[in-house]
C-alpha cells in the first residue's frame, strides 16, 4: 500500500513537471502580436522642439576633393610594419599579410590614380538625400527606363545593403531591375539608401537606433518618395530590416525578398534542432542538406567568422576608433570578409576576392567607409540589436501577412527552412536554393538574383498570372 | 506490481549513483604529463640546422629618433574618431572624447619628454637570451642587499605579464620584492621577462605556440640563467602560464602565486558551472559578493571577451588593423585598463582611467607594443589557446603539487573559490581577498600585492 502511494506521488511529480513544461513551451512558441511602435521618433542631433523638419530632396553627387585622395595615398605609402604569417598559414588565422600588402599596392598605385573613374562609376546612378526623423538619408533612385516602363508593370523596390557592405553592392543589380531584360513583365523604381549610419547618410546620435528603427525611416523615406506600397529585397543587415519593415508596416510591403534568410524565434530554434535529425524530410531535396546540416558544424564555423560581430556588438567606439585611424587596418578588416565569404575563400585561395568580385569593385566598397568615415557608426549598429530594447520586441515571433521570397546562397551564413520561415511568414511564395554564390549575392551573381527576385514578384499573381 | 516497481527505480537509482561516483572518481584522478618537446624549435625556417646561441646579452631598449618623431606626425593628424552618442561614458566601448584628450596629452607632452620616459623604462637591466629559436627579452634584477642590515633569505621569482600587458606593469612592483623589508624576512631576485610575441621578445614563426609551449621555454630560460628552482607569480596570461609551468615542471618550481588562479580541468569546470548557480555552496559568507554567479558570469563573458573572440579566431586581422595605428592601437589596449580595472568606470565618459593610473603609466604600456609591433604576435597566443589540442587540455588536468598561493582582487572580472580550485591545486597554502584592486594589480595596487606575496612566502615556509 505504501509503494503504491510513493509510487503513485513520483508519477504525480513528474506529471506536473510535464505539464508546467508544457505551458512553458506553448508560451515561448505561440506567435505574438504585432508591438506598438512610434513611426514618427526624432533621431536628429538636439532637441525635438527646435527640429525643422525639411522635406525637400537634394540631388547628391560624390566629389571628393583630390587633398583627401593625395592624403590617402601618402597614408598607404608608409612602410608597412605588418607581421608576416605564420609557416604554411594563408588565411586561417585572419586575413594574410601578404595579400594585404598587395591590395595596400593596388590601392595606392593603381586605384587611386585612376579615382575620378571610380567616382563617375559612383555617380552614374542618380542619388539624393532628404531629411527623414532628422537624418539626412543619402539614396541612389533610379527609375525604370522609358522602354521598360513603357512594355512592363513597374513596381518600387527598396534594396538595403548590410555591412560591410553599401550601395556599392547594387550597381550591377539595379540596370537589371530597371531595363527591360525581355525575360519578366515587370520594372522597377529603384531606391537603394545607405543605412542610417552607414555610407553619406546620417548616424543617430543618441542610444537605441536599432533595427526596427532602421525599418521605420526607411519606410519613411519610401512615403516620402511618394511610394506607399513597395517591394523590399535585401541580405544580411538589409534582410533583417527587411523583414522588420514588412512585419511592423505589412500596408507597405507588396513582397518581402531576402537572400539571408535567417530567424531565431525559440520556435525555429527548437525546429532548426528537430529537424537535423530528419534532414530530407524538412528540405525540398536531399542535395540541400548542407545548407543547414550538421547544426553543429554550422555554429562552429559561425562561431569562427564572428568575432567581429562580438566586439561591435559590445566595444563598437573601441573597434571604430581602431579603424577609422588607419586605412590600411580598415582593408585588413574588411577585405576579410569579403575573403571568407566567398567560395574559394575558404579554400585559403589568395584569388578569391579576385576572380569573385573583382579588386575596383571591392575598392570601391571600401572607399564608402573610408571617405564617409562610418565604420564606428555601422560597428554600433550591432550594439543596439543586441540590446535588450530590441530584443524585447521579440519581432521574430511577430508574424506578418506579406508575401516573401526566399533564395539561399550555398556559401552564405546558414539559414532556416522553410518549415520554421512559415511560423513568422505565413505566405512565404518562393523558396530557391542555389548551389553557387555566397553572402554578396547582389555583387556576385546580379543577374542570378534578379531572376530569383522577379521570379518571387511574378508568383504574387498581381497581374493575373498564373501560379507557377 | 508496485513492489517490483519500487525495486526497479532503486535499482536504476543506485545505478546511477555507481556510474556518477566512478565519473566523479574519473574526473578526480590527476591527469597524466603528456609528451613534451623541451628543445622545440619556434623561430623561423633555416637552411642548416638549428645551433642555439646561449649568449645572455645586455639588451638596449632603446628607440630610434626617427620612429618618435613619426609617431609624433601621425598623432598630430586630425583625429577622426567618432563623437560619443549622447550620455555614453565607455558603454559602447573607449569613449572618443576621452581618446582625444589622451591623444593630445600622448604628443603634445609625453613624446616631448621621450628621453625621460626611456630613461625610466631602463631604470632595470634589460637582458635577451635565445632560447629554442627566439629571442626572449627580459629583466633581471638582484636584491640591493645592504651590509649593515640583517641578512635576508634570497628566493629567485620569475614575474610573468599578460595581455594586454608588458614589463612595465612591474616596474613599482618590482622594487617592492628586490628591497629588503622588515615585513619580510626574504627578498628577491626577479627575472621579468617579456613573454614570446610580447614586447621586445621575438615571435613564434610556426604555429602550436600556445600557453604550455610558452611555459616550456620560461623554465628553459630559467634555467638559462642558473636557476633550477625559482618562485613563479602572475596574472592573466601570465598566470596561465606559470600554472602550465608548475604543472609540468614541478621540480623546478618551489612556489606558485597568482591573481588570477584558475582551473580549467573537466572537474573544475563543471564545479564552476555549479558554483555559478549555487555559489553559497561554494564559497565563505564573508567574501560571498566577490562570487557573482551563473547571470553575472554570462552577461561578463558576453559583454567583456569581444576581444577574447576575435583574437582567438582572427589575430592577423585584428592585429594588422592595429599596427602602425598609434590610436587605434591606444583605444584597444587601454579599454581594458578602464574596464577591468573595475566595470562601473564603463559608466564614465573618462572610463575612471586617472582614478588608478596615470596616463604616464598607462601610455608606457601603449608605447612598448607601439615601437615594437608586436601586438599582432601577442594576440596570436589567443588563437592557440582556442585551437587546444589533445595535449594542452591534459596539462590543465595535471595538478600543482607546490605550495600555492591564490589571492583575489575586487574587481577582477570572474573568481574561482577554493573549492573549484581544490583538484588542481593539492597544496593551497594561502588564499585571500582584497577589497580593492582589479584586472592589473601589480600595476594599480603593487604595495598589496607584495604585501599579500610576503605573506603567502611567509605561510609557505621554504
Amino acid at each position: 500500500m505504501k509503494c503504491l502511494i510513493v509510487f503513485g506521488l513520483i508519477v504525480a511529480a513528474f506529471a506536473a513537471l510535464g505539464g508546467y513544461g508544457y505551458l512553458v513551451f506553448t508560451d515561448l512558441v505561440k506567435p505574438l502580436p504585432k508591438p506598438e511602435f512610434n513611426d514618427n521618433t526624432y533621431w536628429g542631433p538636439g532637441e525635438e522642439k527646435d527640429y525643422k523638419p525639411d522635406t525637400k530632396i537634394y540631388e547628391f553627387k560624390l566629389d571628393v576633393p583630390q587633398a583627401e585622395i593625395d592624403d590617402l595615398r601618402q597614408q598607404l605609402n608608409r612602410t608597412l610594419k605588418l607581421t608576416e604569417p605564420l609557416d604554411g598559414i594563408a588565411f586561417e588565422y585572419g586575413f594574410n599579410t601578404y595579400a594585404l600588402e598587395q591590395f595596400v599596392e593596388y590601392w595606392r598605385e593603381k586605384y587611386l590614380t585612376k579615382w575620378d573613374e571610380r567616382q563617375e562609376l559612383f555617380n552614374s546612378l542618380k542619388q539624393y538625400t532628404t531629411e527623414i526623423q532628422g537624418l539626412n538619408i543619402h539614396y541612389i533612385h533610379e527609375k525604370a527606363s522609358e522602354e521598360a516602363a513603357a512594355r512592363k508593370h513597374v513596381y518600387p523596390v527598396l534594396l538595403l545593403h548590410g555591412w560591410p557592405g553599401s550601395v556599392r553592392e547594387f550597381y550591377d543589380f539595379i540596370p537589371m531591375l530597371t531595363k527591360d531584360q525581355n525575360i519578366s513583365d515587370y520594372a522597377f523604381d529603384v531606391v537603394a539608401p545607405s543605412l542610417v549610419g552607414y555610407g553619406w547618410s546620417d548616424p543617430a546620435t543618441r542610444p537605441g537606433f536599432n533595427a526596427a528603427e532602421m525599418a521605420t525611416v526607411m519606410r519613411n523615406l519610401m512615403l516620402r518618395l511618394g511610394h506607399k506600397q513597395f517591394f523590399v529585397q535585401g541580405g544580411d543587415w538589409g534582410s533583417i530590416i527587411g523583414s522588420n519593415l514588412a512585419t511592423l508596416y505589412p500596408e507597405n510591403v507588396i513582397g518581402y525578398h531576402s537572400n539571408m534568410c535567417v530567424l531565431n524565434s525559440p520556435l525555429a530554434i527548437l525546429k532548426g534542432i528537430y529537424a537535423s535529425f530528419y534532414p530530407e524530410k524538412y528540405l525540398p531535396s536531399r542535395f540541400f542538406v548542407d545548407h543547414h546540416f550538421p547544426v553543429w558544424e554550422k555554429y562552429l564555423e559561425l562561431l569562427k567568422e564572428s568575432g567581429y560581430f562580438h566586439i561591435q556588438a559590445t566595444k563598437p567606439d573601441t573597434i571604430g576608433a581602431a579603424l577609422t585611424s588607419s586605412p590600411v587596418g580598415l582593408a585588413s578588416y574588411i577585405l576579410e570578409k569579403f575573403q571568407t565569404c566567398t567560395n574559394p575563400g575558404l579554400q585559403q585561395d589568395f584569388g578569391a576576392i579576385v576572380t569573385v568580385f573583382g579588386l575596383e569593385t571591392v575598392l570601391d566598397n571600401l572607399m564608402v567607409y573610408y571617405l564617409t568615415n562610418s565604420a564606428t557608426t555601422a560597428a554600433r549598429f550591432y550594439l543596439e540589436n543586441v540590446s535588450k530594447t530590441y530584443r524585447d520586441l521579440q519581432l521574430d515571433r511577430v508574424q506578418t501577412p506579406v508575401p516573401m521570397g526566399c533564395a539561399r546562397f550555398r556559401f552564405d551564413l546558414p539559414s532556416v527552412t522553410d518549415w520554421q520561415l512559415r511560423d513568422k511568414f505565413p505566405n512565404l511564395k518562393h523558396s530557391m536554393y542555389f548551389q553557387q554564390g555566397s553572402h554578396f549575392a547582389a555583387l556576385e551573381m546580379p543577374a542570378m538574383l534578379y531572376n530569383d527576385f522577379t521570379i518571387f514578384v511574378r508568383k504574387l499573381g498581381l497581374h493575373g498570372e498564373e501560379n507557377i | 506490481m508496485a513492489k517490483i516497481f519500487m525495486g526497479l527505480l532503486v535499482i536504476g537509482l543506485a545505478l546511477l549513483a555507481a556510474i556518477v561516483s566512478k565519473k566523479y572518481q574519473d574526473l578526480q584522478a590527476p591527469g597524466e604529463r603528456p609528451e613534451l618537446d623541451i628543445t622545440a624549435y619556434w623561430g623561423p625556417k633555416l637552411k642548416e640546422p638549428y645551433r642555439e646561441n646561449q649568449a645572455i646579452l645586455p639588451f638596449d631598449i632603446s628607440v630610434k629618433p626617427e620612429v618618435i618623431a613619426d609617431l609624433k606626425v601621425q598623432l598630430s593628424r586630425p583625429l577622426k574618431a567618432q563623437e560619443p552618442l549622447e550620455g555614453v561614458g565607455f558603454q559602447y566601448g573607449f569613449n572618443a572624447k576621452e581618446l582625444g584628450k589622451m591623444v593630445k596629452y600622448w604628443r603634445d607632452i609625453y613624446l616631448n619628454k621621450w628621453s625621460k620616459r626611456e630613461e625610466y623604462l631602463k631604470k632595470f637591466d634589460h637582458f635577451q637570451t635565445e632560447i629554442q629559436g627566439l629571442k626572449i627579452h627580459f629583466i633581471h634584477v638582484k636584491p640591493n642587499l645592504e651590509k649593515n642590515q640583517k641578512p635576508k633569505k634570497v628566493l629567485p621569482l620569475l614575474l610573468m605579464h599578460g595581455w594586454p600587458g608588458t614589463v612595465r606593469k612591474f616596474y613599482d612592483f618590482i622594487p617592492l620584492l628586490t628591497t629588503p623589508s622588515d615585513k619580510s624576512e626574504y627578498v628577491f631576485e626577479v627575472i621579468a621577462p617579456s613573454l614570446p610575441g610580447y614586447g621586445w621578445s621575438q615571435g613564434s614563426s610556426k604555429t602550436g605556440f600556445g600557453v604550455a609551449q610558452m611555459a616550456v621555454v620560461m623554465r628553459n630560460l630559467m634555467l638559462r640563467l642558473g636557476f633550477e628552482k625559482f618562485l613563479i607569480q602572475g596574472g592573466d596570461a601570465g598566470s596561465a602560464i606559470g600554472s602550465n609551468l608548475a604543472a609540468l615542471f614541478p621540480e623546478n618550481v618551489l612556489g606558485y602565486h597568482s591573481n588570477m588562479c584558475m582551473n580549467s580541468s573537466p572537474l573544475g569546470s563543471i564545479k564552476l558551472v555549479l558554483s555559478s548557480f549555487f555559489p553559497s555552496w561554494f564559497v565563505d559568507t564573508e567574501y560571498a559578493d566577490f562570487y557573482k554567479g551563473l547571470g553575472h558570469f554570462l552577461g561578463v563573458v558576453l559583454e567583456e571577451m569581444g576581444y577574447f573572440h576575435i583574437q582567438a579566431s582572427k589575430p592577423d586581422t585584428i592585429g594588422n588593423a592595429l599596427i602602425d595605428n598609434p590610436v587605434g592601437l591606444a583605444s584597444y589596449i587601454l579599454e581594458k585598463f578602464s574596464t577591468w580595472t573595475n566595470t562601473e568606470y564603463k559608466g564614465r565618459s573618462d572610463g575612471g582611467l586617472t582614478q588608478r593610473f596615470t596616463y604616464d603609466q598607462l601610455l608606457d604600456n601603449v608605447m612598448i607594443y607601439y615601437v615594437t609591433n608586436s601586438i599582432t604576435t601577442s594576440m596570436r597566443l589567443y588563437a592557440e589557446y582556442a585551437t587546444e589540442d589533445q595535449f594542452s587540455s591534459k596539462v590543465d588536468s595535471i595538478p600543482i603539487l607546490a605550495k600555492a598561493g591564490c589571492t583575489r582582487f575586487r574587481h577582477e572580472i570572474n573568481h574561482f573559490p577554493d573549492s573549484v580550485l581544490a583538484n588542481k591545486f593539492l597544496n593551497l597554502v594561502h588564499s585571500t581577498h582584497h577589497a580593492e584592486g582589479g584586472h592589473f594589480p601589480a600595476f594599480e595596487v603593487p604595495q598589496q600585492l607584495y604585501d599579500d606575496f610576503i605573506n603567502y612566502v611567509k605561510k609557505a615556509n621554504f
